[in-house]
Order: structure tokens, then sequence, then C-alpha cells
């Protein structure tokens, strides 16, 4: 019989208790996995709009109380145009409305003849005219939601809109968004002459250090206004932050549930098994060997749970993306780096709730538990 | 088998395993005395058997011998080993000690075979040679056609030649037996004290037994009589 052998047999002792605690591992572990894979997946899908834009900097208010940056003047456009190696800026006006009967749907407003248009592919119709406030352009997703096709009618608060034309863009977000030119946008949520983002494409053969060096001009010269790049969009975005935070408060709560489960199970098995510890001390069992054996069932306990905790993890983020609050605007991104931290805090839960129960066992005095 | 019945005081301080001089255990803030003055050596592949009414400190005696309780006063040498406040017994028990109880102690979840490889795992052997080693060993005590047996599925005599199949797992020097026929019928017993009689002539094992049982104490080569914490009669052989 091998050491795990004694391990696993210690553990299927009492089948229904472990079962419990494997699932209430399990449960912490699919909790840090979907919802962290949904904030991933949140992140990644505003990092993929800036990415197919091709945005070198990205302009916006540096203070907000809203999911969405604030506004400020379009006019500033004219100043961050004369800035050094600045190419072209576009301006963007975007906000999120409850359409008809579906959740919130995210409405961008893209200033005319800008390269903001250039990276989204038309499938069928065609673009919104400058001029025109009563025709909207849907993401592919998006029509998908709504279902709505070329000449369907879309009610957008007050007003009413018809789609002229569908379009295709390979970042979620947009795709699952549905776009309109700038002066119908400011119209539409009564901002008239302000936008909230400023996309910068700057000329080619920047260096990193220029453009570090105009990311930190446009700050200093643009009071309240900000600039990032486009890497860093989730430390510049109260909503990512937001959904980060709440990701880790609900893990967290998950997982000290979970490492209290261990902790209980461990400690009962341990207190129940006092007479077979002692005997085991007195057959000349060291220590650190009880201790090694207690500390294994924990971890194998946390391992295995950890491990159908990532399946369930998977399983719920794509329920969870399926859903109708979640659907179109991001998928969940949950790749093998986050399976690997969610199986290592799995192990630390094990480590931490068999860590007690560990030390109890190995200090009992033999004599005292044979004459249990 | 059992070997006849030898002289005390026939070893030397020379090859004396067991040295005990002047051993004294109190408990409960010296309210309760187990044990006081006690002093005797045992020689290496002697036989011993400790008698004396309930409560002598028999067993606070064969705790002490066997590293359970190392906070005595006086000395207590095993094997040219002081046991007193000795920093790691359990390594000790390992390599020296096997011990066999009346109560059997065997862990109810374990087979026969897993029961006796329970001791091994403190020693550098592979799976397979635990296995192989815990086969011989109940084989040696006549179980081999219960090595998958549970403690629940064999009888009182049949767990008990496990307990010594167990206490033997890791080829120590000394094998102490606290009442190993108490629990026991009076044929079981028997064929407990057959099988510690062999293992004694075909290893030259030291053995300590504890017991009641006058029989047992007679297979034995020396007994000692423990009364309220003392022997009865001086030990120690001549020249110790």
């Amino acid at each position: 019989m091998s050491f795990f052998q004694l391990i696993l047999k210690n553990l299927l002792r009492r089948r229904s208790r472990s079962l419990l605690t494997l699932g209430g591992i399990a449960i912490g572990i699919a909790a840090v996995v979907s919802l962290s894979g949904i904030a991933c997946g949140f992140e990644r899908s505003w990092a993929n709009v800036y990415k197919a834009r091709g945005t070198d900097l990205v302009v916006t208010k540096s203070v907000t109380r809203s999911t969405m940056p604030g506004p400020f003047p379009f006019a500033l456009k004219t100043e961050l145009q004369k800035m050094p190696h600045v190419r072209e800026v576009g301006a963007l006006l975007s906000d999120v409305f409850s359409i008809e009967d579906s959740p919130t749907i995210l409405v961008i407003g893209w200033e005319p003849k800008t390269s903001l248009w250039n990276h989204v592919k038309l499938v069928s119709g065609k673009w919104p005219e400058d001029s025109s406030k009563g025709t909207v352009a849907l993401g592919t997703l998006n029509a998908e939601m709504l279902g709505k096709t070329l000449g369907d009618k879309v009610q957008i608060e007050s007003g009413e809109y018809t789609v002229c034309g569908i379009f295709s863009s390979s970042a979620l977000a947009e795709s699952g968004a549905i776009v309109m030119p700038l002066p119908a946008m400011q119209s539409l949520s009564n901002k008239e002459g302000m936008v909230n983002f400023f996309d910068i494409w700057l000329e080619p053969n920047t260096s990193a250090e220029e453009t570090e060096q105009l990311r930190r001009s446009i700050k200093a010269k643009f009071d309240g206004l900000t600039a990032f790049n486009p890497g860093s969009v989730a430390e510049n975005n109260i909503a990512m932050q937001i959904a980060k935070a709440m990701t880790w408060a609900v893990s967290s709560i998950a997982l000290v549930v979970g490492a209290i489960g261990v902790m209980n199970t461990i400690l009962m098995s341990v207190f129940e098994r006092l007479h077979e510890i002692g005997i085991l001390l007195a057959i000349g069992w060291r220590r650190w060997r009880i201790m090694q054996m207690i500390l294994a069932e924990s971890l194998l306990l946390s391992f295995v749970g950890g491990l159908a905790g990532c399946g369930l993890g998977v399983v719920a983020a794509r329920l969870l993306q399926m859903s109708p609050w979640v659907h179109g605007k991001l998928e969940a991104d949950v790749g093998l780096p986050l399976l690997g931290i969610a199986l290592l805090i799995a192990i630390a839960l094990g480590a931490l709730g068999g860590l007690y129960p560990a030390w109890i066992g190995s200090r009992m005095s033999p004599a005292t538990a044979l004459r249990q | 088998m059992v070997r006849a019945r030898t002289a005390p005081g026939h070893m030397s301080s020379t090859n004396a395993l067991i040295e005990v001089r002047d051993l004294r255990r109190s408990f409960d803030q010296d309210a309760v005395q187990a044990l006081r003055g006690v002093s005797f050596t045992v020689a290496q592949g002697e036989f011993v058997s400790v008698m004396g009414p309930s409560g002598s400190g028999k067993t606070t005696l064969l705790n002490i011998l066997g590293a359970l309780d190392t906070r005595f006063e006086g000395a207590v040498t095993i094997d040219s080993v002081e046991l007193r406040h000795l920093p790691d017994p359990e390594r000790f028990r390992s390599r020296t000690i096997g011990f066999v109880f009346q109560s059997f102690h065997l862990l109810p979840a374990l087979t026969a075979l897993e029961n006796v490889q329970m001791p091994m795992f403190e020693r550098r052997w592979r799976a397979s040679e635990r296995k192989t080693r815990a086969a011989a060993l109940l084989k040696s005590v006549g179980l081999e056609h219960r090595l998958d047996h549970r403690p629940a599925k064999l009888s009182g005599g049949e767990r008990q030649r496990v307990a010594i199949a167990r206490s033997l797992a890791n080829e120590p020097k000394l094998l102490l037996a606290d009442e190993p026929t108490g629990n026991l019928d009076s044929s079981s017993a028997l064929k407990i004290l057959e099988v510690l009689g062999a293992i004694h002539q075909q290893r030259n094992m030291t053995m300590i037994v504890v017991t009641h049982d006058c029989d047992v104490a007679a297979a034995t080569n020396r007994t000692l009589r423990l009364r309220d914490g003392q022997l009865l009669e001086k030990q120690i052989a001549p020249g110790a």
C-alpha cells in the first residue's frame, strides 16, 4: 500500500462528508472561474475594440461617476489635432440604452469621415448618412439579439430609427452595439457638441517614448481629461473596475466558505480518529508524518474539488455568457492561466484548511489517545 | 512453542539491552506516585514478564519503556539510548520498539496486510517491498489465508496475531506486550503464547510482557513483580 492509497482510503471512509466538502470547494472555485472569466472577457472585449480600430491613444474624462465616462466638448479636438505626432483624431459619444424588450445595449456615435468607420465591415445595406438623424447600423450580434433586419424600425428612448445597415466587427462589444453618426447620437442623448472619447492615431514611426510624452502632455494640457494606451483600458474604465471588484468580493466569500468547509471536514475526521492517530504514533509514526497524512488528505480533497470547480466554472461561464444580460456584450475568457490560478487557489485552500487539524493531530500524546 | 524458564540474574551489564535505575513517575502534581524507585536490567534476548495487581504501575512502566512517556525521574536506557526527555521518541520507537496491546489497536478500515505495513512507512522501503514483508510476517504468525481481511472479520486471536506481526514490521530489538492474552479465550491465549515463544526463540528478541496470567509469566525467563510502584525483589544482575 502506498501513502497515496492510504490517504485515499481515509477520505473514502466518509464518502458523503468528503463529497459534500468537495462540492463546497468546487462551487467556490467555480465562482472564481466563471466570474473572473466574465470579468476578463469584459476587459478583453473592450481591449479588442481599440485593437480593431488601431487606436494609439484614447482620451477621456479622468473622473467619472457613471459606467460611461462623462462628456466633454468636441471643440477640444482642434487643439489635440495640433499636438506633435498626432495624425488623426476621431470623436465618439457612447452610452447604454434599454432598447425595446432587450436589456441595456451599447449605442455609439462615431464622428463622420474619420478612421473610426474603417475597421468595421458592412455586411448588408449602407452606413447611416452623416446628416441623417433617423438611421442606424446594427452590429451582426445586435441584429440577431433584437431580431431586426434592414428597413426595420428600432425604438431608442423616444426616437424611432430605421435600420439602414448591418456590420460586423472583430470586437464583440461593437458586434453587439448600434452605431450612428456622432451628431445623431448627440441629439439622442441631449449632449449637443459633446463627446466622451477621442481616439487618436499617431504618425507612423512614433516611438513608445514619444507616445508616452504625448500622453503626459495631453493630461497636463487638458484639465480633467486623461489619455491612456488601449492596453491599459481596464485601469481607466470604471465599469471594469467595478466588475473586477465584485468578482473578487463574491469569489472571496465563496473561497472563505470553501476553506471553512475543508477545515471542518478535516478537523472532524481528525477528532474522530484521535485513537487511530495515537496508534500510529505508538507504532512509530513520526509527528511530521501524521501532519503529512492529514495535510495530504486536505490537499487531495481540495485538488479534486478544484478540478471539479474548474470544469463547473467553465460551464457556468458559458451559461452566463448566454444569458440575456450578458449575451452580445462580452464573451467569457476562461483560459489556461485562469484555470491554473483557480487550481492553485484550491490547493492553497486545502493547505490552509488542513494546517490546523494537522497540527492538532500531530501534537497529541499517544498514551492519552490509546486510552480513549 | 514456549521456552523453558531460566534463572533470573543471568545477564551482565555488558549485554544488557535495558537498564532502569531509580525510576520514579508521579501524576497529578505528585498526588499519585505510580513508580517509586524501580531499578532492573534486562539482557539482550531475554523474555521477561511483569506482574502485579491493578494500579501497581505496570502500564506506566511499559509506557516509559516504549518511550510513550518520557517525563519521568531516574534513568532508563534502552540500546544505549537514554529515554528521559528523548527529543524524538517516535523515531526511537520506530527503530527499536514493537508494541502489542491488549485491545489489539488495529486500524479498522485497513486489511490485515495493510495494518502490518503501517509501521513500515517510517522505513525507506518501496510499496512492493512493504507488501512482501507484511505478507511474510503474517505467514509467520499463521495468517497467510487472512491477508485481505479487515479486523472486524477476524477472531480475537487472529487480530492479536496481526498485531504481533505488525509489532515486528520494522525488525525491532525490543517487543513490549501489554496483556496480550487479556482479551482472549484460553485456546486463543495459548496460541498467542506459542507465537510469542516462537518469535523469541527464532529471532532471539528481547521481550517484556505485562500480564496477569500466570501461564504467560511461566513461559518467560524471568518475572518482575510490582506492587505499589515498587519491585518486590532486587532485579539487577550481580556486577551490573
